[in-house]
C-alpha cells in the first residue's frame, strides 16, 4: 500500500486546484465556481455541477463518460449545491500518468478495469473542492480494494495484486462512516462483498478517528488516508496563514 | 499567536472550542464557513483555521481560497461592462452575473446629469444588495448621506489581482501591524502611491508613471503569491525600489 500524495491551489487561473499522486496514478484537478450556467443546465434551486474526465492519452469515450457519471452523483451528495442556485460548479480531472499494467496500449486492456482509477479521481476532486472553498457538507474516503483467488482481499493493490484480482471493488465512506460509493466489477459472493466493506470502512474510519485531535496540536499522520488527506489540507493552510505568526 | 485548530467541512465542534462571551446577552454570530444544523450542531462547510472572538462572541473559519461570492456592505472593485437605460452592468469577477449599478447611485447626481462611463471603466462600489437567487446591486454612494465616502469611478492607475486572503489584509485597519504587510510601508517612504482595495480580490493602484504603479502592483502580488515573511517583504521592497 503506498500513501498518496498531493499539492493544492497550484493552478493560478482556476478557483481551485490539487495534484493527487497514488498507486502510479497522476490526475491534475481543477475546480471553477460557483460561475454561470448556461440557460439549458440551470437549475432554479440547486447548483449544476459538471464533471469532465479527460484520460493521459486520445480522447474521452464511454469508459470516462462512465466515471463522469460516478463521480457527478457522488459529488451531488457532497457538495452543498442548495448554497449557490442557478450556478455552476466546474471539476475537471485531466489524467497525467497512469501506471504500465493500466495503459491504453496494454494487450490486457479488455481486463483492465475502468474502476482501478476512480478512487484517485475522486480524491482528486474532493481535494480540489477543498481548495476551491466549495461549501462542502463532509469529507470522504474512497478506496480500490481487490478479491484474490482464495479470497485474499487487498486494499491500494499493488499491480502484481490487480494482475491477480478476481473482482475489483471501489468503496467510498463519508468521514462519518456513510457508504458513499460502491460499485464493484468481476466475479464474488456476497461474503467476498461483506469483507470487502469491513475492510473499506475501517480505512475511512481510521481517517475520521483523527477528527478527534482536532483541537489538539498533535497531526497524527497515520499510515491512513483520511489521515493524509487531512495532513495535506493543514500543510495548505498552515501556508496561507503564515503570516499571522508574527501578530501578536 | 499560536495556529487555530484546523478543520475540515463536517468536522463536529467541540463545544468547548466556542466562544463564551462575558455578556450572555450577546447571540453567538456564525461567521462564513460555518452552519447551523437545528437544533443545536455547528459545522464547518469548508476547510480552514477555526477562528474566535470572544469579545464579539463570534466564531468563522479563515481561508484564502476559491472565488469571491458576493456579501452586502463590502467595498468592491467592479468594471463596467455596459450601460442600460437606468444603470450600468458591472463584472464583480469572471463569468459570473453582472452586478446592477444605477445611474442614480453615485453622488450629487440628478436625472439630468448623469454619470458617463465607458465600458472597461473602474468604480469602487459597495454592494448593495445580495442574494443567492438574485443577481448583486452595487452603490457608489452612502445612502444615509448621500455622500460617496470615496467610492466612485478610478481613473488611471492599474488594476492587480490578488488572492481573496490578501485584500482582506490589505483592508485592514491597520495592515502592517495587523497583517504583517510591512511592503507598503517600506515603498512608501520611497515611491508615494495611491491604492484602493477591493473584497474581490482587485487592488487599484496609481502613482506617478506606470514605473512606480507596477513596483508597488508587483510587491503586492509577490508577498501574495509567495506567502512572505516580514524579512522577505523588506527584501523584496528593496530590490524593487533599486530596479526603479
Amino acid at each position: 500500500m503506498t500513501l498518496p500524495d498531493a499539492s493544492l491551489s497550484h493552478i493560478h487561473r482556476a478557483d481551485g486546484s490539487a495534484t493527487y499522486l497514488q498507486n502510479g496514478y497522476s490526475i491534475i484537478g481543477g475546480v471553477n465556481g460557483p460561475i454561470e450556467v448556461g440557460r439549458r443546465d440551470e437549475l432554479p434551486e440547486e447548483a449544476t455541477i459538471d464533471v469532465i474526465v479527460r484520460p493521459a492519452v486520445g480522447v474521452g469515450g464511454t469508459r470516462e463518460r462512465h466515471l463522469e457519471s460516478i463521480i457527478h452523483s457522488t459529488l451531488q451528495h457532497v457538495i452543498l449545491i442548495q448554497n449557490h442556485p442557478r450556478t455552476l460548479i466546474q471539476v475537471t480531472l485531466q489524467v497525467i500518468r497512469m501506471p504500465d499494467s493500466d495503459t491504453f496500449n496494454s494487450k490486457k486492456r479488455q481486463f483492465s478495469s475502468p474502476l482501478r482509477i476512480l478512487p484517485s479521481l475522486l480524491q482528486t476532486a474532493l481535494l480540489a473542492l477543498l481548495s476551491a472553498s466549495i461549501p462542502l457538507s463532509t469529507t470522504f474516503t474512497a478506496s480500490l480494494i481487490t478479491v484474490a483467488r482464495g479470497s485474499n482481499t487487498v486494499i491500494n493493490p499493488s499491480p502484481e495484486d490487480l494482475q491477480n484480482a478476481r473482482s475489483t471493488h471501489v468503496l467510498a465512506f463519508s468521514a462519518e462512516g456513510d457508504l458513499l460509493v460502491a460499485e464493484s466489477q468481476g466475479e464474488f459472493e456476497i461474503g467476498d462483498w461483506e469483507r470487502v466493506f469491513e475492510m473499506g470502512l475501517h480505512a475511512a474510519r481510521s481517517g475520521s478517528e483523527n477528527r478527534k485531535g482536532a483541537d489538539s496540536d498533535v497531526v497524527m499522520l497515520d499510515d491512513d488516508q483520511g489521515g493524509a488527506l487531512r495532513g495535506l489540507v493543514q500543510q495548505k493552510i498552515e501556508k496561507d496563514q503564515k503570516w499571522k505568526e508574527n501578530i501578536k | 499567536m499560536a495556529l487555530s485548530p484546523l478543520v475540515l467541512p463536517g468536522d463536529p465542534i467541540p463545544p468547548g472550542a466556542l466562544p463564551t462571551s462575558s455578556n450572555p446577552s450577546i447571540p453567538l454570530k456564525l461567521g462564513p464557513g460555518l452552519r447551523h444544523i437545528p437544533p443545536d450542531r455547528i459545522v464547518p462547510v469548508v476547510a480552514g483555521e477555526l477562528c474566535i472572538d470572544h469579545k464579539k462572541n463570534a466564531v468563522w473559519v479563515e481561508t484564502n481560497g476559491g472565488r469571491y461570492i458576493p456579501t452586502a456592505g463590502d467595498l468592491i472593485l467592479a468594471t463596467v461592462h455596459h450601460s442600460t437605460s437606468d444603470s450600468f452592468s458591472c463584472s464583480i469577477s469572471p463569468h459570473t452575473p453582472f452586478a446592477s449599478l444605477p445611474h442614480l447611485a453615485f453622488a450629487g447626481v440628478t436625472r439630468k446629469t448623469r454619470p458617463q462611463l465607458n465600458p472597461g471603466s473602474l468604480v469602487y462600489a459597495r454592494i448593495a444588495l445580495a442574494n443567492k437567487h438574485m443577481d448583486p446591486e452595487i452603490e457608489c454612494v452612502n445612502p444615509a448621506t448621500g455622500k460617496s465616502d470615496g467610492m466612485g469611478e478610478l481613473k488611471g492607475g492599474m488594476l492587480f489581482d490578488v488572492s481573496l486572503g490578501m485584500s482582506r489584509r490589505l483592508m485592514m485597519p491597520n495592515p502592517s501591524a495587523q497583517g504583517s504587510m510591512v511592503i507598503l510601508d517600506e515603498i512608501a517612504e520611497k515611491v508615494p502611491f495611491e491604492m484602493a482595495v477591493g473584497r474581490n480580490g482587485r487592488v487599484w493602484v496609481d502613482a506617478e508613471g506606470v514605473a512606480k504603479t507596477l513596483v508597488v502592483g508587483r510587491a503586492i502580488q509577490e508577498t501574495d503569491e509567495g506567502n512572505l515573511g516580514v524579512d522577505e517583504q523588506r527584501k523584496v521592497a528593496k530590490r524593487l525600489l533599486r530596479d526603479l
